[in-house]
């Protein structure tokens, strides 16, 4: 295989997508309004379970998700449109965020019946939140290395290990988990399988990690002797790399990608006034040329995503450049603002900007860092 | 021309027939100051230089979408010549009645630093005084790149001033250039990937090396987004301002990374003239520096933002920058 332009074709978004837009333009602007810049660039990191739960009043949650199980019944671009909205905004949609993107679309493809019926209504309805079980204390980028290990017993299943960097656990119903089920680290990619994980269960520990800023978003998740009921397994036993690499499409396609660091450069834009000088004229004009061709990625992914294709590749590739642009926009952001070593410099305008620029480098370690998917992109070229 | 299968089949024909005529070797005569005139004659004769005119004048009809897969191909093969240029101006032309001499090898001569391909045209298509015209020309100043270009044309007789134009042209010619760039790149790119997986050195092809395979992977990211913003400025009617700006200062930024990469991976028998590598990547800092570099394109696209007026640089893209919204 190799990359080329065939792998992205042109995509336009349908009609009867783009007809959700006015509404969920309407809805944020009631829902945010009076949200200063610096709260909403906090975006899909912002946990607001009451702005959840309005979304899914209007039956935004599980949007893909068919009728039957709760969800809206419509197609990827229909979720693109909503996303790209939210996020374009800032809108803090971080408690249903992780069951919307993935564990929603995992349950519908590897779920039982019975799993599918309990848990995909509640997720829609922004009654039950979730958060992702990967990273251990030794298993970061080298994710097969997971220890956690969960062994059958009479009844289901006992687990016992740590996870970490759980974004959220803290405020989360469930936790999809991969982990050992079989064999040792050095089986790799073998014997790993996904659990369901409720983390009201016994034998589970939820420790928050403050990291520099003041923010508790991560956690630390302790599992002693827990008792999973046999129903916790998620699809088959053994399949849980190629489940979790199902995954990764949704995961790195998407437009939050690209616009983590939006809320500040249009907060910037708009302060720049009619008349730019052009050294800023040309800075946002760079931003924009660098957006547009990922935007158009993402939709083309999206049309590859709605034709039920796994895109790994291209989403690795698009996600990578994506990161590079939003940790790019505060660093030129900042260069911008203090040039002026007088001001004026407006004070909401140096808040939104300050907070990104202690998160920025961050944004390529999640999701997978820039090596990995470098690493990626190199087997797509037929390197490895 | 409306079915994609026979635009699909048009473009392989068209790249069969450059492979067989724009070989390295007529490449470096055309450099070396051998006249065009036989070349052009065969490109001319494949009818492709009239893909973009309706069929009532003997053309394929493509549209701009259709007709990017030969700019791509024409920048993928190197050509020498004006060809993607004739074929934009011909259509231009055609749009307002005008039928060029035959035979003629037009350049697109917006406002630029150098203008690719002078030394090989006889006539430009030029914005002059808030019109477009057509002239006869030749080249005037130096070919810094050893490509035939020319840093200006002295400018003959005036063959027809057919429309209001005030910046068309320059438009058009970035427009082009960057698909040119966007498919010397994927020339590049290819060669690259190949050059990697044949050299060897500690033992082991240089594909093998992580370092070498991180760079690779960046190389590809800067060519399929210079690639994908290329298209997008292929996407309507006609070249527009807000879809060109993206188009050029993207295809910029994109090459020097790309031509660095490449370069490196080759090490210094990619320099040499001897070696083919040096063709593709001449050319594309030479279209670098025409007709627009990524400031004065980022600039324009930054204003034109802000002039919008649009609620998030999101609406902006969906708007104004999106295949769909052309």
């Amino acid at each position: 295989m190799t990359l080329n332009l065939n792998n992205f074709p042109p995509a336009t978004i349908p009609d009867h997508a783009e007809a959700l837009r006015s509404d969920v333009k309407a809805f944020i602007a009631e829902q945010l309004a009076g949200v200063p810049p610096h709260i909403r660039a906090r975006t899909w990191s912002g946990f607001d379970a009451n702005f959840s739960r309005a979304m899914a009043r209007r039956g935004w949650i599980g949007l893909t998700v068919p009728v039957e199980y709760g969800g809206a019944g419509l197609d990827a671009f229909a979720r693109f449109v909503l996303v790209e909205e939210l996020l374009a905004a800032g809108a803090p949609v971080a408690a249903h965020w992780i069951g919307d993107r993935q564990s929603a679309p995992l349950l519908l493809h590897y779920g039982t019946e019975a799993q599918r019926r309990d848990l995909l209504p509640r997720i829609c309805n922004g009654e039950l939140f979730f958060c992702i079980g990967m990273s251990e204390p030794n298993s970061g980028s080298d994710l097969a290395s997971v220890r956690t290990r969960a062994e059958r017993v009479a009844g289901g299943w006992l687990l016992n290990g740590q996870k970490i960097w759980t974004t959220y656990a803290h405020k989360s119903h469930y936790m999809i988990a991969l982990v050992r089920t079989s064999g040792t680290s050095d089986d790799r990619q073998k014997g790993l399988s996904q659990f369901l994980i409720d983390l009201s269960l016994p034998g589970i520990t939820v420790r928050p990690i403050m990291i520099g800023t003041g923010d508790t978003d991560f956690n630390e998740v302790f599992f002693e002797d827990v008792l999973l009921p046999d129903d916790a397994l998620v699809g088959t036993e053994g399949n849980g790399w190629a489940q979790v690499n199902a995954e990764l499409a949704f995961e790195r396609s998407g437009p939050e990608r690209i616009y983590s660091s939006l809320v500040l450069l249009d907060l910037w834009a708009r302060l720049l006034g009619d008349t730019p000088d052009p050294l800023d004229a040309g800075r946002l004009g760079r931003f924009v040329a660098r957006l547009a061709p990922l935007r158009e990625m993402s939709v083309a992914m999206t049309a590859l995503l709605a034709k039920g294709e796994h895109p790994i590749t291209e989403a690795a590739l698009f996600k990578d450049m994506g990161t590079e642009i939003e940790q790019q926009i505060p660093v030129e952001i900042a260069d911008a603002v203090a040039q002026r070593l007088d001001g004026p410099h407006d004070p909401e305008l140096l808040q939104t900007l300050a907070y990104l620029m202690q998160l920025n480098h961050v944004f390529s370690l999640r999701g997978g860092t820039r090596e990995i998917l470098r690493g990626m992109i190199a087997r797509g070229l037929g390197l490895r | 021309m409306s079915d994609d299968t026979d635009t699909a089949l048009l473009v392989e024909g068209f790249r069969r027939q450059l492979a067989a005529l724009v070989t390295p070797a007529v490449i470096r005569e055309i450099e070396d100051g051998a006249s065009p005139q036989s070349l052009w004659a065969s490109l001319d004769e494949t009818g492709f230089v009239d893909a973009m005119l309706p069929e009532s004048l003997d053309g394929a009809g493509l549209d701009l979408a259709q007709a990017f897969p030969l700019v791509l191909a024409a920048g993928e093969h190197a050509v020498p010549l004006p060809f993607a240029e004739t074929m934009v101006a011909r259509a231009m032309l055609a749009q307002h009645n005008v039928l060029v001499p035959a035979g003629a090898a037009i350049v697109l001569a917006g406002r630029s630093a150098l203008i690719p391909c002078a030394g090989v045209a006889g006539h430009a298509l030029l914005d002059r005084d808030g019109q477009l015209v057509l002239v006869a020309c030749s080249a005037a100043g130096s070919d810094l790149f050893r490509t035939r270009s020319a840093t200006g044309i002295h400018v003959g007789e005036t063959l027809a001033t057919p429309a209001a134009s005030d910046d068309g042209v320059l438009l058009a010619s970035a427009a082009v250039a960057a698909a040119l760039m966007a498919g010397a790149m994927t020339r590049v790119m290819e060669m690259t990937l190949s050059h990697a997986s044949d050299r060897q050195q500690f033992g082991r092809p240089l594909g093998k090396f992580q370092a070498i395979q991180q760079q690779l992977a960046v190389l590809a990211e800067q060519v399929l987004s210079a690639q994908v913003a290329a298209r997008t400025a292929f996407a309507g009617r006609g070249f527009d301002a807000t879809r060109v700006a993206a188009a050029k200062c993207r295809a910029n930024e994109a090459a020097t990374s790309v031509c660095n990469i490449a370069h490196a991976i080759h090490g210094a028998i990619g320099a040499t003239a001897e070696f083919d590598l040096q063709l593709y990547t001449r050319r594309i800092k030479q279209w670098q520096l025409a007709f627009g570099s990524e400031s004065y394109w980022a600039e324009r696209l930054g204003r034109a933002r802000i002039a919008a007026r649009a609620d998030t640089t999101a609406d902006f893209l969906r708007l104004h920058l999106a295949t769909g919204s052309a």
